[in-house]
């Protein structure tokens, strides 16, 4: 698989490197999905991934693919999140990935409170202390990307909501001229900003980090 | 005749345990009550961090204040006690200390190809239990068991009303050993896709979070069209089918449980061949002629409905070997008589 990874000067114009990893589950997918190309001609034959449906995965969650294989599916960690931002796949993420927990960061976004990481009794969602270094050092759910053609700030209407919305102000997130926003390398993807947008539709999205 | 009189006096059962039944009920009612009032915990709590008390309305101001008399005897540090016991019989916390089923621990590490230790070491207690008690999870704790007893119930009601469907003979029977397959199949299954795909056909796991999705996460999930099959296989093809015939944990507890210490065994001297412990036994097992195998719950069932008393415990890594026709029986008496023929 051909993993797209963002380069060092995060998501403005920062170049999009692409990196060569074959996981197991690829290493599988591409066996099965030879398989299948021997059978049914590639134009009419399913996508690879279930889903293209953006989401996040709870902060401090492992690499997609050893998050899925690490998860037993107790649904502990929506039990403890006390913003209820975390929600569970049905069958429309692939089956590997039924019950498995997600945020979708437009409806409820993730207040970095970590309890999900306590909880959790596999370490599939790894234990973070609830403090500023240590919650950018290892959260890694995801980057937001600013719009500029929706942004209300950069059509000249002073907002600058994202920033206030932002736990990690001026760390994650600066505001130029009239408020403009500007993510910077810090940002962990909690979706705050995006939750708060008040553009429809937003004008800030967190990419997740997986796939 | 005097010396088998004392026998038997010697080896009638625990008077208590005849009424071990009525604890195990106890004990499922409670966990499946457990996993229905978590939920609603989790609700009580995130309302009550959210929203601040004198903006409640008149109606949830009561139900705070309710709740705030119910539980001050009991809690100390609201949120500490309230946090108390969480999660479910998949795997939850018990005042700070983690316990995990053995099949969680076993489907996580095949589907990681890894074995993440502080993770297998929650499942531990289990397996240590399973091994002195065998099936004990599946009788005592399972909160799909109280809804899988209630079904044979009904089973026997339909019945009983004349609505039951004959799909299959009454005397056919599947192999018990299909779950062992089940078993391996899902583990195959989870290694290959890198998921614990076990997880998803396992009642207890599937309860446990679909009385969380159906409170908290505004409805059922896909695991319950699962479990609901499961019931429907009960209820029109064979008693408790699914435990007995498909279940990967049910087959992981039965394995770990062969040489289980603790079991039920027959008093032969107090046996009158009644059989009713066969008709009882939801397992379909076969205590009148001692034959339990690894696939006893020590539900205690059998225990509870003896006329006689003859059904005990005992510490011994294997079944008794088949001891034969209850001495109090028909079938024993003329064995002796004729004996006795014999000798004049």
């Amino acid at each position: 698989m051909i993993r797209r990874v963002r380069g060092p000067a995060g998501n403005h114009g920062g170049p999009e490197i692409m990196v060569a990893v074959m996981r197991r589950r690829t290493f599988i997918r591409v066996l099965s999905s030879g398989a299948v190309a021997t059978i049914v001609p590639a134009e009419t034959r399913a996508v690879t991934r279930a889903s293209k449906q953006r989401y996040l995965r709870p902060p401090g969650a492992l690499d997609e693919d050893e998050f899925v294989a690490r998860c037993i599916r107790c649904g502990q960690c929506g039990e403890a999140c006390p913003n209820r931002c975390i929600k569970y796949f049905g069958f429309e993420n692939g089956i590997q990935s039924t019950d498995t927990p997600f945020i979708t960061p437009r409806e409820k976004a993730c207040v970095l409170c970590m309890k999900c990481g306590d909880v959790c009794p596999t370490g599939a969602i790894q234990k973070i202390e609830r403090k500023a270094e240590t919650i950018m050092a290892e959260v890694k759910m995801g980057h937001a990307v600013v719009d500029e053609s929706l942004c209300l700030s950069f059509q000249g209407k002073t907002c600058g909501v994202c920033y206030r919305a932002c736990p990690l102000p001026d760390v994650a997130i600066r505001v130029g001229r009239l408020e403009q926003p500007h993510v910077l390398e810090a940002c962990v993807g909690c979706g705050l900003c995006e939750r708060s947008c008040i553009q429809l539709p937003q004008a800030i999205k967190v990419m997740p980090n997986h796939g | 005749m005097a010396d088998q009189g004392t026998d038997i006096a010697a080896r009638k059962p625990l008077g208590l345990w005849r009424h071990l039944n009525k604890l195990r009920w106890l004990s499922l009612s409670c966990v499946l009550a457990m996993l229905i009032i978590i939920p609603y915990l989790h609700l009580y709590q995130t309302y009550t961090a959210s929203h601040a008390y004198d903006l409640l309305a008149p109606s949830e101001k009561r139900i705070y204040d309710a709740m705030e008399i119910l539980t001050a005897p009991f809690v100390s540090n609201p949120a500490e006690d309230l946090d108390a016991i969480k999660g479910n019989t998949w795997s939850g916390t018990f005042w700070g200390f983690r316990v995990s089923d053995p099949l969680a621990a076993l489907g996580q590490s095949v589907a990681g190809l890894n074995v993440h230790w502080p993770f297998v070491a929650t499942a531990l207690i289990p397996i240590v239990v399973t091994l002195f008690f065998g099936r004990i999870f599946c009788g005592w704790i399972c909160p799909a068991t109280l809804i899988y007893e209630l079904n044979t119930n009904f089973a026997a009601w339909l019945r009983w009303a004349g609505l039951k469907p004959a799909l299959i003979p009454d005397h056919w029977r599947f192999d018990r050993r299909i779950k062992y397959a089940v078993l391996a199949g899902g583990l195959a299954l989870s290694a290959l896709s890198g998921a614990s795909l076990v997880a998803g056909v396992y009642p207890p796991a599937i309860i446990g979070r679909e009385t969380y999705y159906a409170v908290a996460q505004g409805g059922f999930g896909v695991g319950s069209a699962i479990f609901f099959a499961t019931l429907l296989f009960d209820l029109l093809i064979t008693r408790r089918g699914f435990c007995r015939y498909v279940c990967p944990g049910g087959a992981l507890y039965s394995l770990l449980g062969r040489y289980r210490l603790v079991r039920i065994r027959r008093i032969a001297e107090s046996c009158n061949d009644c059989a009713k412990c066969n008709v009882i036994c939801e397992f379909e097992l076969d205590p009148m002629r001692d034959d339990f195998g690894q696939e006893c719950t020590n539900c205690t069932a059998c225990m509870a409905i003896c006329p006689t008393d003859a059904m005990t415990f005992m510490l011994r890594a294997g079944d008794y070997p088949a001891q034969g026709p209850g001495h109090l029986g028909r079938e024993y008496r003329d064995a002796e008589i004729k004996q006795s023929e014999a000798a004049e």
